[in-house]
């Protein structure tokens, strides 16, 4: 993989090619999603960390132990950091005429073009942290579960906005199955 | 449109009961409890009977006595209080013996009506029906048990009441309610399809991967006891045979006497050795068909047909063969012919397939040379696997969305994979490792064929959103 890369790509190959929108630029989700997933990382490493720490250091380990342990958990929250990072920029979605596309995923990248008349309804869902820094997750539903019409890290207008918009769209173009 | 009417869709279950038309509430068989529960009524009567004849009823055959008088009060009583009859455009079943449940189905939503015999009951004579309103839930009702003549009379009824009624709200010129030309035909006499032969199914079912497995493996350990002289493997070996042939008998009389027939309301199947079961699968709701094909029925040439319908099927209480299966096993012409019918009439297999690149064996080493892909205005389909082949069609109007993925492995070798989503069911229509400039191509003409043969077609009035029993 390549180095993480900035919006829209420089390096114009197939490859490349393969996850932009059909027509328009993606639009891309809110960095504040980047906030919520890194500090939700962050005290998870914390807390795990804190404890096995504990263990070793209860276990007897030396001191050169606990320091390779402390420089590998440092090195692991870094390495989320810019995974966390690297997987909200890469998000994105475009409302076309017909259609929604999305495309996510850092490791594994997945591209949907999901029709309007394909929804079988919306969902709008913010936990407490998502509330806090004022973003929500759309997920959309068809009737196949292999659709996974998901966008986080929207904010609260815009995922307001957008279910409207869809849930407009979808009953404009509803097709029966 | 599909949400707003989400709330229609849910069978009523907790409202206040309503009264019944005078005269107009009907019963279920005097003989329900009975065949209800036969086998505890068999046990407890053979029991007392025994210790009757050893001279007097002891205190553990009173009690027997007692539990068995007890259920059967119980089950008159609840006889007495399921009542059933039709009001309107809505079949109303009223039950419960102390708190009282009154369970409404929409005759218009009605999508089939299954007829279902358990042994116990085809001793009778009885027969169960089961409704299918398409909410996804999969228990929408079920009325047990009837006459057999009245259950079919009473599906009739209901059947064509319900394409009176769709027949009176729908646009003229659109197709019809369920595939057919006229809402009257449910008289129409049915054609029949296929019928599963009998030494097919024996002989297809000694050549199953189980049995296969099996015999091997029974050969192994029966080599290695004579070797090590232990007779130990073989005393092993009791159970799984045991369990296997249970298994093979349970997948064989499941799909004896396995009939597909053309009628009004699609393409109903019965099957059944001890148990018979009756099931109706509507055209319009069909999404997609597999036909695979084992690698050990290769050599004769049979293959396995299985439909996606949306919003449920599948709610058949035997495992062995959901309702997804149109024939567990038949010549591959004729499983193809079978498939033409359920999607329309138009072939499938004449849309030229696209083998995956010669790089893809990295990706996939053991069914590289198998996949492939390909789709025209009508279809998409692909094949793939080698242990079992399968060729999986989904017609452009149903295609749920398009999806395109690559992982880390995948993009080393240059390599994407195209997935065109379908209902929950067998069917899923996958363009496996391929290059991303050809993947990316295939999903904007999927996409765009998708919506010009969504267009035509306006939604069928009845069509429910299938999908949320799952979601």
């Amino acid at each position: 993989m390549g180095p993480s890369l900035p919006r829209p790509p420089p390096r114009i190959d197939d490859v490349d090619d393969l996850f932009a929108p059909p027509e328009a630029a993606w639009r891309r989700v809110s960095p504040r999603l980047a906030t919520a997933r890194r500090a939700s990382a962050l005290v998870m490493l914390g807390v795990l960390g804190t404890v096995g720490l504990a263990v070793l250091w209860m276990a007897g380990a030396g001191a050169v132990w606990l320091g390779v342990a402390l420089v590998g958990l440092l090195g692991l929250a870094a390495w989320q950091w810019w995974f966390i990072g690297r997987v909200v920029r890469r998000w994105g979605y475009a409302e076309q005429d017909d259609e929604l596309y999305i495309t996510r995923g850092a490791l594994v990248r997945t591209f949907v073009a999901v029709p309007y008349g394909r929804m079988q309804y919306v969902d709008v869902a913010a936990g407490p942290l998502d509330r806090m820094l004022g973003i929500a997750t759309v997920h959309l539903h068809t009737a196949s579960p292999g659709t996974t019409a998901v966008i986080p890290g929207l904010v609260a207008d815009e995922a307001a906005r957008l279910r409207d918009r869809l849930t407009e769209r979808g009953e404009a173009r509803a097709a029966g199955l | 449109m599909s949400s707003s009417e989400h709330p229609v869709d849910q069978p009523a279950l907790q409202q206040p009961p309503l009264q019944p038309p005078p005269g107009g509430a009907r019963r279920l068989s005097p003989l329900t409890p009975l065949v209800r529960a036969p086998i505890v009524v068999l046990a407890v009567a053979g029991g007392s009977w025994q210790s009757f004849l050893n001279g007097g009823l002891g205190p553990s055959s009173v009690a027997v006595l007692g539990l068995l008088a007890a259920g059967l009060v119980y089950g008159v009583a609840s006889w007495l209080r399921t009542t059933y009859w039709i009001h309107d455009d809505e079949l109303r079943i009223d039950t419960g013996v102390i708190s009282r449940q009154s369970r409404r189905i929409r005759i218009d939503r009605l999508q089939g009506i299954d007829i279902v015999q358990p042994l116990v009951a085809r001793l009778f004579g009885l027969a169960e029906l089961r409704f299918d309103t398409a909410s996804g839930s999969g228990r929408e009702g079920t009325l047990a048990f009837l006459p057999h003549s009245e259950a079919v009379a009473l599906r009739t009824q209901l059947l064509r009441q319900r394409d009176a009624d769709r027949a009176a709200e729908q646009v003229p010129g659109d197709g019809g309610p369920a595939g057919g030309e006229g809402a009257s035909s449910v008289d129409r006499p049915p054609r029949e399809l296929a019928r599963l032969d009998l030494q097919l199914l024996l002989l297809s079912t000694i050549m199953s991967p189980v049995t296969v497995a099996f015999v091997v493996g029974g050969v192994a350990m029966l080599v290695g006891s004579l070797l090590t002289g232990a007779p130990l493997f073989a005393g092993g070996l009791l159970p799984v045979v045991v369990g296997t042939g249970i298994a093979a008998f349970r997948s064989f009389s499941a799909a004896y006497g396995f009939t597909v027939t053309e009628s009004d309301e699609g393409v109903s199947v019965r099957r059944g050795l001890t148990a018979l079961t009756s099931q109706t699968v509507p055209l319009p709701r069909v999404q997609g068909v597999v036909v695979s094909e084992p690698v050990m029925w290769r050599p004769f040439g049979w293959a396995r047909l299985e439909v996606s319908v949306a919003g449920g099927g599948g709610h058949v209480d035997d495992s062995t063969f959901s309702a997804s299966t149109l024939l567990p096993v038949g010549p591959r012409d004729e499983v193809l012919r079978l498939a033409r019918h359920v999607l329309g009439g138009e072939d499938p297999t004449t849309v030229s397939l696209v083998p995956a690149p010669h790089r893809a064996r990295w990706a996939a080493p053991l069914s590289w040379w198998t996949l492939a892909f390909g789709h025209d205005d009508r279809y998409a389909v692909s094949r793939r696997g080698w242990w079992t082949r399968r060729f999986d069609v989904v017609p452009q109007a149903k295609v749920q969305s398009v999806r395109i993925r690559r992982g880390p492995w995948q993009s080393r070798l240059g390599l994407a994979t195209l997935f065109v989503d379908s209902p929950v069911g067998k069917v899923s229509v996958e363009a496996r490792h391929r290059d991303p400039v050809e993947v990316r191509r295939l999903m904007l003409e999927l996409v765009d064929g998708g919506r010009r043969a969504r267009r035509p077609a306006q939604p069928l009035s009845g069509n429910d959103p299938a999908g949320q029993g799952f979601l």
